[in-house]
């Protein structure tokens, strides 16, 4: 998550089938029609698709064939390392059966027709999975297969995009720098602060003592590291040098990896209600490190009321004192918000808690939030308790965030929270002044918008091994936001110690003593919805990579992803990932390129779009023109960017051994004014073709930042790059895991907790129905809800309460979200459970009267069923939410 | 001559609030800034919105507030809707604040919960200095220069300084300092390529203005010499000058006595209309040279889009601006008392 927020973003796409499904080999109804969409064709579409022969289409008949046929394997190939002895045997069978047909067909569409039938046949030989399942517990081996076949899926549907380059690339830093190592490590980096050290004095620093600190710089001041409400990265970068987390990462040993070590913890994360033994439970807890351990706070500040904090000794309740700071809503806190909100690693209760603090803490709310901090046998315990089950790492990894330091009350009262690590109102005090800190750095100096400085903190809990770099000097460096070259001429003179080496250095210095090479965090990709495969052929990655410094990438996870995080394995060199993209990299020069494979699917495209009356050729004096049009964040990507990309697809496509002229593809481009547009003002609306951007996730958790790939607005919370796939549709291509067939949705689900699955799809674990109250003689309501379990066999429900809100009142009137149960009756037949309730007319008549402090009122009313689901044994409380109306009419 | 000054200074007011009323009313008028990210980074960013008192927060949806920014998930039924507090709104209650309270809002982004005032009063001193040190340095610069081409007209050292002059005239200020930089920060190594930080020692801060001094002040000098030059050769091709030759003048002496004091009416005013210059010159060169001055601010806070930080800025500028404008207006009476300011006819 480090660097999510100068995170660029994100983007996704519709894909396009044609290509796809020559691509994939089968051919979805209901996508062909976003093919042309966006391209500008000189004549209109037909309604009814034509039959080619072979005469007529630009690729030979062979070849045609053995491409479909190769689809056709590759499907089969994604299949048969999860299937049975017996599904492999008949997946083979049904392979050569359609082989056959497709051989035996005589034009386009009969093969296509084929390989559907072939497509499904192979399909059925393994079967949808119903039921209920779990494989959260399941070893990092297994989840990395489970990434493997989800990243495969994705990858052979486009949803992807289509991968240009790494932002990783080259480092330059300077020869008074000893680093940890010299061995990039992926995930953790060199090692400078934590293990390195600076041998020399920095002539061009005039202050004596801060010679021998790093000099780096930022192109702006945030002008706080109140981390805590801060929106953006770089806050948390530089808070990152004074904050102290529960646990954090070292350099191992051998010093190609790193371990993690317990920094504010004492002990690493130990199970409280793993009852099966199997790792995985909701409460883990651990020993703390406080004052008696010799945990101190540090300043710097010279004001009186701040000194007086420097040495304090670390209590136990400032452990929960951060967490009640952070979840108060009238805090404002916006990373309390959205720890509140969050669904990975969610900590039971934050978000009814945060609800319920709009005013102030609450006491009574707390009490229900998965936070605690005790005593026992005269050790202090930090106990926390999440919203659904989780491994000891993962309890580790979801807590290990400088966020969660510990602070004293005191403190943040006295300097308030809305100047907590920043300046107060009239800038008399500093962020040096209002914070109070436990890492490994204290701010020294803090000077608006010319420099921050850190020395080392001598309170810190590694102090004495770890951190040999003095102190660091931040030069705020504001040319660096114009000028991508000021750093590196800085570098140059000795005044700053590390630099990233820019386009027009970079032969220069790409094998300077002082350079060293580095993996990014994240994937620029062109994310398309037309000729896909032929597009991502046809571009010469290595080329275009190595003139920029980056690292040509045709994956959509950066190196910098562990597939296991604890032991520092990147899920890039791991077999899953190699197979999940080797379809992608076959016969091309390892980086994805092929120029006549390009052209071979441009051929293909052609043929399937002709076809499908999509296009009608011209001549080769009168081409048909086809336009493509990318669109770029900024206009200096257009400027460094386009012409190379515009060049590769153009010379790949407008060959004329492709089309013989018939056809002209132009690509066009589109320039946004920041980052975001392209994904709001494109992509979001479908308005594109091939969009720009890049999407970093939670470098440690690759499977979960898969969720942005789903179609599910749910597991993508909303933030999704895919909106063209069903991915809850577990035919559009096979996830095969254990014998079983999946949707993309259901597998997720399953890996990353619990899983309904119903034929192969994820689905709810009941379907709620409610019918509408309707008026009776006697004055009262009566309405109903039926529902109707996914899993009938393995779940009961019993109904524990019906309750009704006046939402006019709540709304218009105190405030008070004020409920009151009703009667209901439950009744379960084949199944289905009925719950028919009745409100009462003495209370009906109380809402309506209470909804006159409406000034148009309407006899608005929630209606909240609660009731235990028991799934396999396992009971939730859960509860179904509606709203109605009483009928207001005059009586 | 007093109810002029007053008419001028009251009519520069006007267009003070008619600029920042409709800076004001444009800015906010920009689509609003839509957040990135999953519900919880949505919600938390509406939430923060709310509570900087941006947008409206209600628990049903409403109709008269416009556009629907944003809906948070449901949760027990209650779901929140999100909308933009009207523009007039907005503007009613600042101008307010800051009539009533000389209150001109607080720093949302840049430097969170800082008086915007404050972050302005602790950076203008940096331009200031800048500013009136170019005007010191470009001043006798460019007259000198002025006046010793006007003095050597049609010679080499005349067709040397003009052809000087517009060759620098025409190179912008950041192009220059991006030149000079490379050869005296990067390549001699003899001048700090970045602003001394206040704490840095009495000769590296002396150092440190060399490079802004300079190249803030070239196009003045520049301007002054080019003037200075016109403005005196006509001078000395004038009859009146010729009259005091033939007085019996040395030249030395009716350049002194006549043709300079004679040459200056027009352009001492234009000392205040390049201060003016240099002022909106040093917002580019500011951000270059790393220097913490109200310049460099302006755009920062354009980037961060802390509306509040840039509406006093813009104010500053502003004023600044037009009060020059109003003393260069007064000052041709006091220069040259054939001009009366505000004389009826």
């Amino acid at each position: 998550m480090k660097k999510l927020i100068c995170v660029l973003m994100a983007v996704a796409m519709l894909v396009s089938v044609l290509l796809l499904a020559s691509c994939n080999g089968k051919k979805g109804d209901e996508t062909t029609a976003s093919t042309t969409t966006e391209t500008t064709a000189s004549t209109t579409a037909d309604d009814k698709p034509q039959e080619v022969d072979w005469d007529g289409s630009y690729i030979d008949e062979d070849d045609f064939k053995a491409y479909v046929k190769k689809d056709l394997a590759d499907v089969i190939d994604s299949m048969v390392g999860q299937a049975t002895a017996e599904q492999v045997t008949a997946i083979n069978a049904a392979k050569t059966a359609g082989e056959k047909a497709i051989d035996d067909a005589q034009t386009v569409s009969q093969v296509e027709t084929a390989y559907q039938n072939a497509y499904k046949a192979v399909l059925d030989c393994v079967p949808l999975y119903s039921g209920l399942v779990s494989y959260v517990g399941e070893s990092q081996d297994e989840k990395t297969n489970m990434l493997g076949i989800l990243e495969r899926y994705a990858v052979s549907l486009g949803i992807t995009g289509l991968s240009l380059f790494e932002n990783g690339g080259y480092v330059m830093y300077n020869p008074r720098i000893t680093l940890g190592t010299e061995t990039y490590i992926v995930g953790y980096g060199f090692g400078l602060l934590a293990e390195g050290a600076i041998t020399a004095d920095l002539d061009y620093e005039t202050n004596p003592a801060w010679k021998r600190y790093l000099h780096t710089f930022e192109a702006s001041d945030p002008g706080t590291l109140n981390y805590w409400n801060d929106q953006g990265a770089q806050v948390g970068d530089l808070f990152g040098y004074v904050g102290a987390a529960f646990f954090t990462n070292f350099m191992n040993e051998t010093k190609d990896g790193y371990d993690w070590v317990p920094e504010l913890a004492k002990e690493k994360p130990v199970a409280v209600n793993d009852d099966d033994g199997d790792g995985v439970c909701t409460t883990w807890r651990f020993e703390v490190r406080t004052g008696a351990d010799g945990l101190k706070y540090s300043t710097a500040s010279t004001i009186e009321s701040r000194a007086a904090f420097n040495n304090r000794e670390v209590a136990l309740e400032d452990y929960e004192y951060t967490f009640k700071m952070m979840l108060t809503q009238a805090n404002g806190l916006y990373r309390g918000s959205e720890l509140a909100n969050t669904k990975t690693g969610a900590i039971a209760g934050t978000k009814d808690y945060y609800a319920a603090s709009a005013t102030g803490f609450n006491e009574e709310a707390w009490k229900k939030v998965g936070i605690k901090t005790y005593v026992e046998d005269g050790k202090n315990y930090f106990e926390v308790t999440f919203a659904s089950a989780t491994t000891a790492f993962y309890c580790m990894y979801y807590i290990a965030s400088g966020l969660y330091m510990p602070l004293p009350q005191e403190f943040v009262e006295l300097v308030g929270i809305e100047n907590l690590f920043g300046f107060n109102l009239d800038a008399t005090e500093t962020p040096l002044d209002n914070s109070l800190v436990l890492g490994p750095y204290m701010l020294e100096t803090y000077d608006a918008d010319q420099q921050i400085v850190y020395k080392k903190n001598p309170n810190y809990v590694f102090a004495d091994t770890k951190y040999a770099v003095q102190g660091i000097h931040i030069k705020i460096f504001p040319a660096a936001t114009t000028d991508e070259t000021a750093g590196i001429k800085e570098f140059l003179v000795d005044h700053f110690d590390s630099t990233g080496i820019p386009q027009t250095y970079l032969e220069e210095y790409r094998n300077d003593p002082r350079t060293r090479k580095t993996t990014g965090d994240s994937v620029f990709k062109l994310n398309v919805n037309a000729f896909v495969k032929g597009i991502s052929l046809a571009i010469d990655r290595l080329s275009f990579a190595n003139a920029r410094g980056s690292i040509p990438s045709v994956d959509y996870l950066s190196s910098n992803y562990m597939s296991d995080p604890e032991n520092g394995i990147s899920y890039y060199v791991t077999e899953a990932h190699k197979k999940a993209v080797e379809a992608l990299l076959e016969d091309t020069d390892g980086y994805g390129y092929s120029l006549e494979l390009a052209r071979d699917y441009f051929r293909l495209a052609m043929t399937e779009l002709e076809a499908e009356g999509a296009y009608t050729p011209g001549t080769e004096g009168n081409p048909t023109k086809i336009s493509i049009e990318i669109a770029w964040q900024y206009p200096q990507h257009e400027q460094n960017y386009h012409n190379e990309i515009k060049n590769f697809i153009e010379t790949a496509f407008n060959d004329n051994s492709v089309t013989g002229g018939k056809y002209e593809l132009e690509v066009t481009f589109w320039v946004g004014t920041s980052w975001d547009k392209v994904y709001y003002d494109k992509l979001m609306v479908g308005q594109y073709d091939i969009g720009f951007g890049s999407i970093s996730g939670n470098p440690l958790d690759p499977l979960g930042f898969l969720n942005v790939l789903s179609s599910d607005q749910d597991i993508s919370q909303n933030f999704t790059l895919n909106w063209g796939s069903d991915t809850n549709d577990p035919d559009v291509y096979p996830i095969v895991y254990r014998g079983a067939r999946y949707s993309f949705d259901a597998l997720y689900k399953a890996a990353m907790g619990q899983a309904i699955v119903n034929e192969g799809a994820s689905e709810a674990a009941v379907a709620i129905e409610y019918t509408n109250i309707v008026k009776n003689e006697d004055g009262t309501y009566t309405g109903s809800f039926t529902l109707t379990p996914t899993l009938k066999d393995i779940t009961t429900i019993e109904v524990t309460d019906v309750v009704c809100c006046n939402y006019e009142r709540y709304y218009n009137g105190d405030g008070e979200y004020a409920e009151e149960a009703v009667e209901f009756d439950s009744v379960m037949k084949d199944d289905v459970y009925t719950v028919t309730f009745t409100v009462p007319a003495a209370l009906v008549a109380d809402y309506i009267d209470g909804s006159g402090t409406s000034e148009d009122p309407e006899g608005l009313t929630g209606f909240d069923l609660y009731y235990t689901i028991t799934i396999d044994g396992t009971p939730t409380d859960t509860y179904y939410s509606v709203q109605d109306y009483f009928v207001l009419d005059a009586e | 001559m007093v109810k002029y000054v007053v008419k001028r200074i009251c009519l520069a007011l006007v267009t003070v609030f008619v600029i920042l009323s409709l800076t004001f009313i444009l800015v906010k008028l920009l689509p609003f800034q839509r957040p990135i990210g999953d519900t919880s980074k949505q919600i938390a960013y509406f939430d923060n919105q709310h509570n900087l008192g941006y947008v409206y927060r209600f628990e049903r949806e409403q109709t008269e507030y416009g556009e629907l920014l944003y809906k948070s998930p449901s949760d027990h039924g209650r779901a929140y809707y999100y909308y933009q507090v009207p523009v007039m709104q907005q503007y009613v209650r600042w101008v307010g604040n800051i009539v009533t309270k000389w209150d001109w809002g607080y720093s949302k982004t840049y430097q969170p919960n800082v008086a915007a005032s404050v972050i302005i009063g602790s950076r203008i001193g940096y331009s200031i200095k800048l500013n009136i040190f170019s005007v010191i340095v470009s001043v006798p610069l460019g007259l000198l220069l002025g006046i010793w081409a006007a003095l050597k007209k049609n010679t080499m050292t005349d067709h040397s300084i003009s052809t000087m002059v517009m060759i620098f005239i025409s190179i912008p200020n950041f192009v220059l300092i991006s030149f000079v930089m490379s050869i005296f920060c990067y390549n001699l190594q003899w001048l700090p390529s970045t602003w001394p930080p206040d704490s840095a020692s009495g000769l590296t801060k002396v150092l440190g203005y060399i490079i802004p001094v300079f190249c803030l002040s070239f196009g003045s000098i520049c301007g002054y010499c080019r003037y200075t030059r016109a403005e005196l050769c006509e001078v000395m091709e004038s009859d009146y000058l010729l009259l005091a030759r033939t007085k019996g003048l040395t030249r030395r002496q009716a350049i002194m006595r006549h043709a300079l004091k004679n040459a200056m009416v027009p352009i001492f005013p234009s000392i205040l209309a390049e201060f003016i210059g240099i002022l909106g010159g040093s917002m580019i060169l500011e951000s270059l040279y790393s220097i913490p001055g109200i310049g460099r601010l302006f755009v920062t806070a354009l980037n961060y889009k802390d509306y509040d930080v840039l509406f006093v800025d813009m104010a500053i500028f502003t004023t600044i601006s037009l009060l020059s404008g109003v003393v260069l207006d007064l000052s041709y009476g006091f220069i040259d008392p054939r001009i009366r300011m505000g004389a009826k006819k």
